[in-house]
């Protein structure tokens, strides 16, 4: 129903950040100083009005005339329901809390202003993803929000990684965009619309088969944004952007828009499409935990994990439940979002105050026994990776709970070989739980490596920064989401209308002792001699050359991408030089042949037929010359000859 | 005034172009202001038409029509061409985008020091050419102005350009003419094959000079085209557009009348028409393999030339395919809707896979531009509503964009005359506002929503999408075009313009930002293309209703 109420809130939502965007980018270096406050501001306005148009229960549609061309008629309509609440809480609140921190980690930064206008524009596009009704509107925001990605991890652009990886985030988004926008049209060409509300209606009448390639063109969009196998490659690499971007971005807001479109348009996926999501998935989930395992990164530990994260999303949403896609969504983006910002306060511990080449800031090898130095971050670090690891009373355990739980009952449903799903999840959470303990133990235990550089003082980091570590770890607590911490069903999956109540009891056990087993499994390689292969492996960081092959940890990814482009470009070059071109060139030098044939005909037959004609006119001329000598005697015998002659041919008549 | 806008539009740059050529002082600044002026007065012309054309009459407007050449040739009937200029939903925009991209370059011909009242005569000349080849209403005076624009592009390529300018000039020239030659066979079947209804009437007499036409008249004597009831002196032969869309006035035997049963190695003979007419427009927009004369010439022309190539001659042939090729050849069209489509699907990736190639920054965009060619044909083969208008605005947002595009290469080609992408590293240090605009210009060009590209892209690709007769392969590769975009573009962005400051030729100190000229030509631009990105309805306004009659009337 149309509701004239919320055009406001509309307009609000979005145009404040919009124009927060304008006049901060606009504004220029003078207001650097308050850049990081009027961002705070906007963003809390937008939090409040968010909060205050929260009417879950019913649906209200906003909409505007766009164009009409053909039969096609285009509006830009926006929606409130219960999905749009959710997540315009938490990116709003997200937000505000990495501007809060952000004011303070990149206090020095010479381009303050451009760094909040970014993440205005961020947020402006973020929103309308969240408010779009149709797809074809959710398209545009979603390419907006690439170009802020873009923006934002390319923030340092004299730092050719920070630049190459935003290109590389772009283009391999582009990719998934591109199969996205084709699902789009073809939505357009079969059902003549885009609009939510028009294709539930509609979606009846368009065949299974494809709406099962219409439904896998989209999830192409969900690959792209958020890094599902093998478009992933961008994520761990777009941690060379600031990193309070990294926790507002690449981990709880803007790569949870994939899951957010597949909440959003559950309704039409078929159970083939749900199968190669649910595969895709698992991929993704297995390999990021994988990848977790081995980084020494500090931020690409969090990165692979993230993506490992929104793999175990997808695999929810492949079991057919959105909601709880959605709430391991909200849990992870407040514990995610924690790791990262306190990841960041560390590296800002551990940052040198004079410029060491081979000094790495984010490298975990020079980490180690920091939880005295920062004691709050530490704290705050742990309650996150434990929601994260899913261990019980945490936030993570009842959604994870909750998907492990959903999976057993499709499974039940599949058929036997539909266990392998839940089952390997479990796995993983295991590994979680392995890495995030790695991780946990090389920053904060074990002996003090900082100290191979002298100007090294770690400190415990300002309150602008601490406020916001520690308000996403209490969220990270289990009672914000259910009073029962071994139960999910809690208030919050009622709130998102998950209907089924099915619960089954031997779920959270088993779970949690997988969980114990990885984390015992952890604490044992911590007890060795060279924990995780720290020493092994750290032989090499004083090294210059060796220091920079490890900064291009993951640099062979492009390879899968790049070499065959390279490829087909460099031949289709040769192929248009020597083919193409060639023709031409052989079609032009043939011309320019055959014209000094045609030249030489010319000269030696035509020419030389108009020369013997001459030269036969002139030797006749000059033996006609030769008769006027001037000489009497001649003259008189060709008169005599010529009166001769006509006489002879008046009398042969 | 109002009667003869159109006229006045024409007539302008080609006084302007006599008088630069009569102009009796030698100095540069009399030819630069005496272009700048014309340019103007274009201008306010342009906006002045856009104010009157009414926007929901789907009909041709502000015709003016009068006849030039009327001569008998006994059996085989009357020549007839016609003085006719008019404006519709499909032309306005294009005639607008001229007057604007126009009016960019003669700003950017400022810095031309050589020779320059030959360059701005010749400039003027091609401006006339290309104004009157939109307003054209009658196919002998479309294919002058045609003919016409080759002449000064020739020049202005070969005596201004870069070091390989003569070998660039005369391979435009070829292939041009090549392209008109094809052009120039079929106009004149067409023209064998066509009568004027009106003016065969008044030859027959039962049309007296100042008596009112009414429909019923024109069916009468089509009629009795029919019927074989007209002799062969009476019958008043045509160019105009109108007449030749018209099947009814196609004389029944004729070679390309519309039963015709001429063959030419099996292939019907309207349909090698239409073929031939196709690849004389194929060669103007270009679509591959007929293309390859536009990277070497956008590489040698001078900046203004580049801008206006790209910016406007293109577009003609995209509008021929429209106005000409489909509209007199509707069925043929439909019949060869897949290969069409096709060519342009491979436009699109071939070209984006070569502008990913380049190394040099303007060839790069010259390969950009047959990559985004190929989204027009591509709308226009799917015969949609959404296709043809789609194509319609990708032509206006290209337009507006590769001539942001060939400027912002000038800029840089002006202070260094290097063009080479790897040679520059962290321009963003030293010329930041080029930066920033070189910036939207490419963001604009790989599709971004927001500005004009995306729309135009997702417009043609939905057409061809809701195409009945087009396989959904073609459009879905198709989308692969923008995955290149966004690579080739962001990859010479992040190689030129990020990184620290590093320029091959280290002692030049001419890396200056941004002059107040420079923003002059480029913020109009960058206005234009985020306003057509915002509201497409500026432009969907005027071309709906106008496209939607035209593809009722073909149907």
């Amino acid at each position: 129903m149309p509701d004239s109420a919320y055009v406001l809130p509309a307009y609000l939502l979005l145009g404040l950040p919009f124009l927060g965007f304008l006049v901060l980018w606009l504004a220029g270096k003078s207001l650097n100083k308050f850049a990081g406050w009027i961002g705070v501001f906007l963003t809390a306005i937008g939090l409040i009005v968010s909060l205050k148009y929260a009417d879950p229960s019913t649906l209200h549609l906003v909409k505007f005339d766009w164009l009409t061309i053909g039969n096609t008629a285009i509006s830009l309509s926006f929606r409130f329901d219960t999905l749009t609440c959710v997540m315009l809480a938490v990116v709003h609140f997200v937000a505000l809390l990495v501007q809060l921190y952000s004011t303070a980690y990149m206090h020095d930064d010479p381009n303050l202003h451009r760094y909040f206008a970014f993440i205005q524009l961020f947020l402006f596009s973020m929103i309308g993803i969240v408010l779009a009704e149709s797809l074809l509107l959710m398209y545009i925001f979603w390419e907006l929000v690439g170009l802020s990605s873009y923006l934002l991890i390319g923030f340092w652009y004299f730092k050719p990684r920070a630049v190459w990886a935003a290109q590389k985030a772009f283009v391999l988004n582009r990719i998934g965009d591109a199969a996205f926008l084709t699902g789009i049209l073809m939505l357009f060409y079969y059902t003549g619309s885009t609009d939510f509300e028009v294709l539930s209606l509609k979606i009846e009448s368009v065949s299974p088969g494809i709406l099962t390639a219409i439904g896998l063109c989209l999830f192409g969009g969900c690959m792209g944004k958020s890094a599902q196998w093998p478009l992933s490659g961008w994520l761990p690499d777009a941690m060379e952007g600031p990193t309070p971007v990294s926790a507002l971005i690449h981990a709880a807001t803007m790569v949870a828009a994939g899951i957010f479109l597949l909440a959003r348009i559950s309704f039409l996926l078929t159970i083939d499409a749900r199968l190669v999501i649910l595969i895709i998935g698992t991929i993704t989930m297995l390999s990021g935990a994988f990848k977790a395992m081995k980084a020494w990164d500090i931020k690409r530990v969090l990165a692979y994990s993230t993506m490992s994260q929104l793999g175990l999303m997808v695999v929810a949403v492949g079991f057919g439940s959105w909601q709880t896609a959605l709430f391991h969504l909200v849990t992870h983006a407040f514990f995610k979002a924690g790791l990262f910002l306190s990841a960041g306060s560390v590296i800002h511990a551990v940052t040198p105050s004079q410029s060491e080449a081979p000094f790495d800031p984010q490298d975990m090898r020079t980490m180690g026994g920091l939880r005295t130095k920062l004691p709050i971050t530490f704290i705050c670090f742990s309650i996150c990776a434990g929601a994260l690891a899913g261990l019980p009373f945490f936030s993570g355990f009842l959604s994870k709970d909750a998907i492990i739980t959903e999976g057993f009952l499709w499974a039940a449903e599949f058929g036997v070989l539909g266990y392998v799903f839940p089952i390997i999840v479990i796995f993983s959470a295991g590994l979680t739980a392995y890495y995030m303990s790695r991780q946990l133990w090389l920053v904060f235990f074990g002996e003090k490596r900082f100290e191979v550089s002298p100007s090294v003082h770690p400190h415990e980091s300002p309150i602008a920064m601490l406020l916001p570590i520690i308000l996403l770890s209490v969220l990270s607590l289990f009672f914000w989401f259910s009073v029962n911490p071994f139960n999910a069903e809690g208030w919050f999956l009622t709130f998102i209308g998950q209907s089924e109540d099915a619960h089954l009891a031997w779920v959270p056990i088993v779970a949690t002792v997988t969980t114990l087993v990885f984390i015992l499994l952890a604490y044992r390689q911590m007890q060795t001699n060279d924990p995780f292969d720290t020493k092994a492996s750290s032989v090499s960081i004083s090294t210059p050359e060796k220091q920079k092959l490890t900064w291009l940890r993951d640099y062979s990814q492009e390879h899968y991408f790049i070499i065959p482009f390279v490829f087909i470009t460099k031949y289709l070059k040769l192929f248009e030089k020597k083919v193409i071109d060639g023709f031409i060139d052989l079609l032009a030098k043939g011309s320019v042949i055959f014209a000094h044939l045609i030249g030489w005909i010319d000269k030696t037959f035509v020419d030389g037929g108009v020369n013997l004609t001459v030269f036969a006119i002139r030797s006749a001329g000059q033996a006609a010359r030769s008769m006027q000598s001037g000489k009497i005697q001649s003259y008189y015998i060709v008169t005599a000859m010529g009166i001769f002659l006509l006489i002879l041919w008046l009398l042969m008549l | 005034m109002i009667e003869h806008i159109l006229s006045l539009l024409i007539a302008i740059p080609l006084l302007g172009a006599l008088a630069v050529a009569a102009w009796p002082s030698q100095r540069t600044e009399n030819f630069r202001i005496i272009a700048l002026t014309a340019l103007v007065l274009e201008f306010l012309l342009a906006v002045f038409l856009y104010t009157t054309f009414d926007q929901q009459n789907p009909n041709l407007q502000l015709s003016e029509v009068s006849d030039w050449i009327t001569l008998p040739i006994g059996t085989l009937g009357v020549v007839s061409i016609d003085y006719a200029l008019a404006v519709d939903g499909i032309s306005l925009p294009l005639v607008l985008l001229a007057v604007v991209v126009l009016f960019v370059g003669v700003i950017s011909s400022w810095n031309i020091a050589q020779k320059t009242r030959g360059y701005f005569a010749l400039y003027l000349l091609l401006t006339g050419s290309v104004v009157g080849c939109f307003l054209a209403q009658d196919f002998f005076l479309f294919y002058l102005f045609f003919e016409f624009m080759l002449l000064p592009m020739y020049f202005l390529i070969g005596l201004w350009g870069g070091p390989r300018r003569e070998y660039a000039a005369l391979k435009f020239f070829i292939y041009t003419f090549f392209g008109s030659l094809l052009i120039l066979i079929v106009m004149i079947g067409l023209y064998l094959s066509v009568i004027d209804p009106l003016e065969t009437a008044r030859a027959v007499g039962i049309l007296g000079m100042d008596d009112a036409v009414h429909p019923e008249l024109i069916s009468q004597i089509q009629q009795w085209l029919i019927d074989g009831k007209i002799a062969p002196e009476q019958i008043v032969h045509t160019f105009r557009f109108a007449y030749l869309a018209d099947p009814g006035n196609y004389i029944p035997g004729s070679l390309l009348s519309i039963a015709s049963e001429y063959f030419i190695a099996d292939t019907p003979i309207r349909l090698l028409a239409f073929w031939f007419l196709f690849i004389g427009f194929a060669v103007k927009l270009p679509v591959v393999p007929v293309h390859t004369w536009l990277p070497d010439a956008h590489v040698e022309a001078p900046t203004p030339i580049s801008v206006v190539l790209a910016g406007i001659l293109l577009k003609i042939g995209g509008y021929g395919f429209i106005r000409i090729v489909f509209g007199f050849f509707p069925i043929e069209a439909q019949y060869s809707i897949i290969p069409l489509a096709v060519l342009g699907m491979i436009s699109i990736i071939y070209g984006g896979f070569n502008a990913l190639g380049q190394s040099d920054l303007k060839k790069m965009i010259a390969y950009s531009s047959v990559s985004h060619m190929g989204f027009v044909l591509l709308g226009i083969a799917a015969f949609t509503a959404e296709g043809i208008n789609g194509a319609v605005y990708q032509m206006v947002s290209h337009g507006i964009l590769s001539a942001m595009l060939f400027l912002l290469t000038g800029v840089i080609y002006d202070r260094t005359h290097d063009r080479r992408i790897d040679h520059y590293r962290g321009l963003i240090g030293v010329m930041p506002n080029f930066t920033i605009i070189t910036g939207i210009a490419f963001f604009a060009s790989l599709g971004l929503p927001g500005f004009s590209g995306f729309v135009g892209e997702l417009f043609t690709l939905m057409g061809a999408f809701q195409s009945n007769a087009l396989p959904v392969w073609i459009p879905a590769v198709s989308t692969l075009g923008i995955v290149l975009a966004a690579a080739y573009f962001l990859w010479t962005y992040q190689r030129m313009f990020f990184g620290s400051f590093w320029f091959r030729n280290k002692d030049l100190q001419v890396l200056n930002d941004l002059t107040l000229r420079e923003k002059g030509m480029l913020l109009p631009l960058v206005f234009l293309t985020i306003l057509l990105g915002i509201l497409p309805g500026v432009l969907f306004n005027i071309t709906g209703p106008t496209v939607k009659a035209w593809l009722e009337g073909l149907k």
